[in-house]
């Protein structure tokens, strides 16, 4: 399964298998053969003593001789006189040494906490894609984050091929993600597998997660585990925090960031292992944006200033009766202004005045897990998350103002077990979530309350490593929108070990937030129009209904010795409905029910290779094919490139130096009718296509406890020149700083450093 | 296109490329390499990877050393001798007490945690 119930099972796979079992050695003397020489008799099994552990490793004290064990556990060793003892180790479980003289008697060995991690991967993938998974799931390790050293979700994709991020309008500076060619609200976040980035937050949730908290991400495309909930349409992505019960995790772990345009940030990660069952981790994040850039000369700061600090405090207590039970709070604050350079806090916003942008965002989250495994049937387990938010944001762009709360409160109770053998797996389970939301846009209320009972139940069946399916099915009642049922299916077939073709098949169903969703549009001065007339809906508009059908195959190969993989995938992803957001007439936004056909293929090919040693490639290109149809005539959408290829090299050397580049394509995306500078209408073409380019350096000491980095973004210094149409009287009616195609930002130049405390 | 063109184009040239290597002169062999962790492993397959090693691949379970040379421009022994004077046995070489003593903690593989029963 992609998508596990607990984060823990998800973050280390056989982590499960590792606190239960325990390794019991017996080891016999047999017979002493000749002088000097000794044969050593033994099985090696689990803690219960009746399965064995075949291939687990068996050596001699000193070093010298070894065997393995057969599929019986079982081990002959013959021995010199001088061994004083035998050293046992298998995957997932502690080396244990058993002195000779003791060999022969029962010997308990000390439970395994957690599966050791190495301190140092050696020559680990910073992406992987796996080829045992039922879903395709591209693995985002902590390897990968560094590539690209900034800062939070939205930056940490720009080394993704999968991700397309840009900036959603030219004054917030926020980033938006686009997956499958659909916009980042129609991809589910979750962290540690609890719906997190919903709502108001969809645009701002991006900036609320640092980059250094993060562990690893899991990213797959399409229809994604009932288990999860009926959201994601495009796909899920999976964020992993810094677990501070894991061995590799640093007491201290302390990051400081610094770039030429005027951004500082810090981060600050303490964990504390009180025992093997209780341990905490604070994680604290201050940044500040202090300068005034204006890299394009338009006269509006290229990103606001401001400063945003985040703090989250976990707690994780597993019991040996297999309880466990975490925990955590999270609150950020955040306090941006821009708009043109001369905006001062407060100054009016009429014609003749600076145009001011200015948002405030206060955000609490509170959740639980609260899991059961049972340690004689590793296979057996439940759980059931909590998870409680609290949103306020108040953002004025111009004139307009904004302003929202969101109360959310979510349940998922999880049960997990087999049907007869361990080929079938069975979840099931009950969720209920409760969203209520209160906005004032421009002076007009809306209010809404969302209550979602569900329940859900999903069956896998595995054939080996051959063969695997994953149906799931829920059903969920929506107070505002009724019953509806969410049918999701996977595929996997191996038919070679390094070849597997997957298939995926879902439904998806979301609410759009018109507003949150499209703040974008209030930096230009468009007009908001609402076309919605079913009455008692969100809006006055229907959920927006999506089945999404994909296919791909991985191949994973040894060419001259060296490794590589080759990957291709294709999705298709059919709106029954979608709230359309009209921008083809110049001067208005329009939202409606889709009233016709809405589509978006998607293809993917991407190639990794390790040419020569320590030097990693990876090439990929991407197509996307998306269409609306807007008022009756069917247009592709605007501003998705429809092509996108992307270059990468790492390079490692022996003495800890990293080198990183990408190369990046973008080609060109359709702009719809708009209104230039001079106010002319210009008819709906094509922007121009550009490169990009981001290089760093860094150099570890001390197996990667200290790290300094330097890098540069946008390195050719590209940019989008008519950022901001109007931008000299941003109070007439062709200002728009919502078109967006390019890179809103000049070259930037960054430090860092990152430094661990074991 | 015609970018896309060109990468496709290039990549199929380096595969080209790599798969007209003369594939005579090369030998697939496993030494036993004692160690004990990840760091270990880190620094086995540096020291194994000298002129002539197409690939090294150390298994910290088996303390297998699956090792891909040219013979005619390298030899197993001296592969050996590389990876031991890194700090660790290697097949029939033995690593030299200095270099043993140096390797950090946890990569002490002859006094292996044996802790008592």
């Amino acid at each position: 399964m992609t998508i596990r119930p607990w984060s823990r099972i998800a973050a280390t796979g056989s982590l499960v298998a590792g606190t239960i079992l325990l390794l019991s050695g017996f080891a016999s003397e047999a017979s002493a053969q000749g002088a000097g020489q000794k044969q050593i008799t033994g099985v090696v099994s689990d803690e219960s003593g009746t399965d064995p552990l075949p291939g687990a490793t068996v050596q001699t004290l000193p070093a010298g001789y070894a065997t393995l064990t057969d599929t019986a556990g079982r081990f002959i060793l013959e021995v010199p006189d001088t061994v004083r003892a035998l050293v046992i180790s298998f995957v997932g479980y502690e080396n244990d040494t058993i002195p000779l003289s003791a060999a022969g008697g029962r010997i308990r060995l000390q439970p395994v906490k957690a599966l050791k991690e190495v301190t140092v991967e050696s020559r680990k993938k910073s992406t992987e894609i796996s080829l045992l998974s039922t879903a395709k799931v591209e693995k985002i390790g902590t390897a990968e984050l560094m590539k690209a050293a900034c800062c939070n979700l939205s930056e940490s994709f720009e080394t993704t091929p999968s991700v397309d991020v840009g900036f959603t309008d030219a004054v917030s500076g926020y980033k938006q993600i686009q997956m499958l060619g659909l916009a980042g609200t129609y991809t589910a976040f979750t962290r540690e597998n609890i719906p997190d980035i919903r709502g108001l937050a969809a645009i701002t949730g991006l900036t609320f997660t640092p980059g250094a908290w993060v562990e690893s991400m899991q990213l797959s495309k399409g229809a994604g585990s009932v288990v999860n909930g009926y959201e994601g349409t495009a796909g899920q992505i999976n964020v992993e925090w810094r677990k501070p019960f894991e061995e590799k995790e640093p007491v201290l772990y302390l990051n400081g960031y610094q770039n030429s345009q005027g951004r500082t940030e810090g981060n600050l990660v303490l964990n504390h292992r009180f025992n093997n069952k209780l341990s905490t981790g604070l994680l604290l994040h201050g940044r500040s944006d202090w300068a005034r850039v204006d890299q394009n000369k338009d006269g509006f700061l290229d990103q606001p200033l401001g400063r945003t600090l985040a703090g989250s405090n976990r707690w994780f207590f597993f019991h040996p009766s297999g309880w466990e039970v975490q925990g955590g709070i999270k609150g950020i604050v955040l306090d941006n202004t821009g708009g043109q350079k001369g905006y001062r806090e407060g100054m009016e916003q009429v014609a003749g005045s600076y145009w001011g942008y200015r948002q405030q965002v206060k955000r609490i989250e509170g959740w639980a897990k609260i899991g059961k495994v049972f340690p004689r049937k590793v296979w057996k387990s439940m759980g059931l998350q909590l998870s409680g938010t609290y949103h306020d944001q108040e953002s004025r762009y111009g004139s307009r103002s904004y302003d929202a709360d969101q109360r959310s409160f979510y349940a998922n109770y999880i049960y997990q077990s087999i049907i007869g053998n361990t080929s079938h797996q069975i979840k099931g389970g009950a969720s209920f979530m409760a969203d209520a939301y209160r906005e004032r846009f421009t002076g007009m209320p809306y209010r809404r309350t969302e209550y979602v009972p569900g329940v859900f139940a999903e069956y896998s069946y595995n054939y080996l490593d051959r063969f695997n399916v994953v149906a799931g099915l829920r059903a969920d009642y929506h107070n505002l929108f009724g019953g509806f049922v969410t049918p999701r299916l996977h595929l996997r077939y191996a038919p070679a070990g390094q070849t597997v073709f997957r298939a995926s098949a879902g439904r998806a169903q979301r609410t759009a937030n018109v507003f949150a969703e499209n703040t974008g549009f209030l930096a230009s001065n468009r007009s908001f129009a609402i076309q919605g007339s079913e009455s008692g809906l969100p809006y006055g508009l229907k959920p927006e209904v999506a089945w999404n059908m994909g296919v791909n195959f991985t191949q994973k190969f040894m060419l001259n010795y060296r490794d590589g993989s080759f990957s291709a995938d294709y999705y298709y992803t059919d709106f029954t409905n979608q709230v359309v957001v009209d921008m083809e007439k110049p001067g208005e936004v329009r939202f409606y029910n889709l009233n016709g056909k809405s589509y978006a293929h998607s293809f993917q090919a991407q190639l990794d290779y390790e040419p020569v040693r320590k030097l990693d490639v990876r090439m990929a290109y991407r197509f996307y094919d998306v269409r609306n149809t807007y008022d009756g005539v069917l247009r592709s959408r605007p501003l998705v490139a429809a092509h996108r290829a992307f270059l990468n090299l790492a390079y490692a050397t022996r003495n800890d130096w990293k080198f990183d580049y990408t190369v990046q394509w973008t080609g060109s995306k359709r702009l719809p009718q708009r209104f230039s500078d001079h106010h002319v209408l210009l008819e709906s073409g094509d922007s121009p296509s550009f490169v990009q380019m981001n290089a760093q350096i860094s150099k570890s000491w001390k197996d990667g406890d200290v790290e300094v980095y330097l890098g540069g973004e946008n390195l050719t210094g590209y940019m989008q020149h008519d950022l901001i149409t109007g931008a000299s009287n941003p109070f007439g009616h062709n200002f728009d700083g919502s078109l967006i195609w390019g890179p809103g930002m000049g070259r930037n130049i960054y430090i860092g450093f990152r430094y661990k405390l074991k | 296109m015609k970018r896309i063109t060109a990468i496709i184009a290039l990549l199929l040239c380096s595969l080209g490329f790599a798969s007209a290597q003369d594939k005579k002169d090369i030998v697939t062999e496993k030494i036993k390499v004692s160690g004990t962790c990840g760091q270990c492993k880190k620094r086995i397959e540096d020291a194994a990877y000298i002129s002539g090693v197409k690939r090294a691949e150390w298994d910290k379970n088996t303390k297998e050393l699956t090792i891909t040379y040219r013979p005619s421009k390298t030899s197993l022994k001296q592969i050996e001798e590389h990876i031991a004077q890194a700090g660790h046995d290697a097949g029939e070489v033995r690593a030299p007490e200095k270099s043993y003593q140096e390797l950090p903690e946890c990569c002490a593989y002859k006094e292996e945690h044996a802790h008592d029963h």
